[in-house]
């Protein structure tokens, strides 16, 4: 056996070498695929806030929830998703209306309060889920230009029961329940969700 | 035609005639005695109002709505007059039209495309240059120079778009997000809506003050991550406070020296929404310009900031974020508009 490789025989090795990798990349994806969990959610570019997610979903009270993006949130006094901006102003000129159906949005001051201006104040709103329906309502209120867009619905996996017969996905006018996978995640029933008979 | 054949039948009687004109004329004159009676009854001083619908009705909102009141007659108007650039004209911008700003000649300057172009007379587009990606806003220096801000600097151009300077603006942690800059004398004030204050800059980009943060919040508020401000001609720095729903006045040093505005809904002088006015501009005369979203509109207030005059929303797009306004020599208002990409000018008539 010849010191000196032969061109055929680097030829021959270097294309081994390249369907062995090639190989194993496949392999790595599949097993990567394998241990994912193709999940519904909701497109929050698609999604019209239309209601249908909270009746559609199997389970009595609604997988979907609204969530606040606080990266995104303005942290408002006056939050056009929190209060009804139409509603009759109170004695300082403040809607007194909420948005919510549920009264699920909640909102504390964050940082240094300023209890003789409220304007000096700002608000973090968060989601009560136990409340929330996800009629999104304060979605829809929510999406610029009114407000900064920072509320969207989500289908929360600790509810979604994965009957895979997906009402919201049938049903939404606007497509915008997609399938995802997610690795490692996986979908469980809430405690005390019952899907509809 | 024959009167028998519709007619009522001849009477024997000599009454007949009489009875055949009131059998006649009864239809007629009961018409006229309701519309009467309906007509006294609606026109009657103190009458009753038109029922409203319940609020247990099928179709009652959730809420009652605040009382409408008559939109009062203001002692200015104004007519859009001009379309300088818009679709299908010459300089049309097709993906973006972010900053507006006047020359000391009243050619408009507009950042859009990610250039700036320049229209003199009405709207021919004189020239045009290159300035950085997301190019957020552009003022013009009465020597004609040209500021542009982009996120965390400012660039200066001649006016015919050399590059002569330019300067990263805000703190190395915390570059400035540059919503707005004005060319002021030597110097380059700068909106940093990330640290929520206005950055005085000489032309070298040496940080010479700060304006906005000596109130109780250490800033303005702004809930719409966005900060205008326009300059008088006394030096004063009139600012848009979105989250306060007020116009902050400020000398150079920083000093508070007015406001005004407040949140409703339902008089035309008050800023409606989460966060407005989100656009200023001055009048020479002292007067100010402001531009609201969602009622996208725009208004203009005296020099005492009573509301003088309301461009109203059917002038914009709805969906508007901004509407960058700037006034010229003459007091006539140009907008742009960029969800439509629309420049246009309004005059009082």
């Amino acid at each position: 056996m010849s010191e000196t490789t032969t061109r055929r025989q680097f030829i021959d090795r270097t294309c081994r070498v390249i369907g062995l990798t090639a190989l194993g990349g496949a392999a790595g994806l599949l097993a990567r695929r394998a241990s994912a969990h193709a999940v519904f959610q909701v497109d929050p570019v698609k999604c019209t806030a239309c209601d249908l997610c909270r009746t559609s979903c199997v389970l009595s009270l609604s997988a979907v929830k609204a969530v606040n993006e606080f990266s995104k949130c303005g942290y408002c006094r006056l939050c056009p998703a929190y209060m009804d901006v139409t509603s009759q102003p109170d004695e300082k000129g403040i809607p007194s209306g909420k948005v919510c159906p549920q009264d699920a949005l909640k909102r504390r001051v964050v940082g240094r309060e300023d209890p003789d201006d409220p304007n000096n104040n700002y608000y973090e709103y968060t989601v009560d889920e136990a409340r929330c329906t996800g009629c999104g309502k304060c979605v829809k209120a929510c999406k610029p230009p009114a407000g900064n867009g920072s509320l969207r619905l989500e289908i929360r996996y600790d509810r979604c029961v994965g009957c895979n017969e997906c009402g919201i996905l049938v049903t939404c006018p606007s497509t915008a329940i997609v399938r995802v996978l997610t690795p490692g995640l996986s979908p469980t029933a809430a405690p005390g969700g019952e899907p509809h008979a | 035609m024959d009167e028998n054949e519709t007619g009522p039948a001849p009477d024997a009687t000599g009454d007949a005639p009489r009875e055949r004109v009131s059998a006649r004329w009864l239809p007629i004159a009961s018409v006229v005695g309701a519309v009467g009676v309906v007509a006294a009854a609606v026109l009657r001083p103190g009458g009753a109002p038109p029922a409203a619908p319940s609020a247990g009705s099928p179709g009652a909102a959730p809420h009652v709505p605040p009382p409408a009141q008559p939109a009062p007659a203001l002692p200015q108007r104004y007519a859009r007059t001009t379309v300088v650039v818009g679709p299908g004209k010459p300089g049309e911008f097709r993906r973006s039209l972010s900053g507006l700003a006047l020359g000391p000649h009243d050619a408009i300057y507009a950042l859009g495309d990610d250039e700036v172009r320049v229209f003199e007379g009405a709207g021919r587009l004189a020239r045009t240059w290159k300035v950085p990606e997301k190019a957020t806003c552009l003022a013009v220096a009465s020597d004609l120079r040209v500021g542009v801000g982009s996120s965390g600097r400012v660039d200066l151009y001649s006016d015919t778009g050399v590059h002569s300077g330019g300067f990263a603006a805000g703190t190395r942690d915390k570059p400035a997000d540059v919503t707005a800059i004005r060319l002021v004398r030597d110097e380059v004030l700068v909106a940093d809506a990330a640290a929520r204050v206005i950055r005085r800059y000489d032309l070298r980009g040496t940080e010479r003050g700060v304006i906005g943060d000596k109130n109780k919040t250490g800033g303005f508020m702004l809930p719409n991550r966005s900060l205008d401000f326009d300059v008088d001609r006394s030096g004063v720095v009139h600012a848009t406070d979105t989250g306060r729903h007020q116009v902050t006045s400020w000398t150079l040093d920083g000093t508070m020296v007015a406001s005004f505005g407040k949140f409703g809904m339902t008089k035309p002088e008050d800023f409606v929404g989460c966060c407005n006015p989100v656009n200023v501009a001055v009048v020479p005369d002292g007067s100010i310009v402001t531009a609201e979203k969602m009622v996208a509109r725009v208004k203009v207030y005296g020099k005492d900031r009573t509301l003088l005059a309301l461009i109203g929303p059917e002038n914009f797009d709805p969906m508007c974020w901004h509407i960058y306004v700037a006034v010229d020599s003459t007091g006539r208002i140009v907008t742009a508009d960029p969800e439509r990409r629309t420049i246009a000018v309004f005059e009082r008539s």
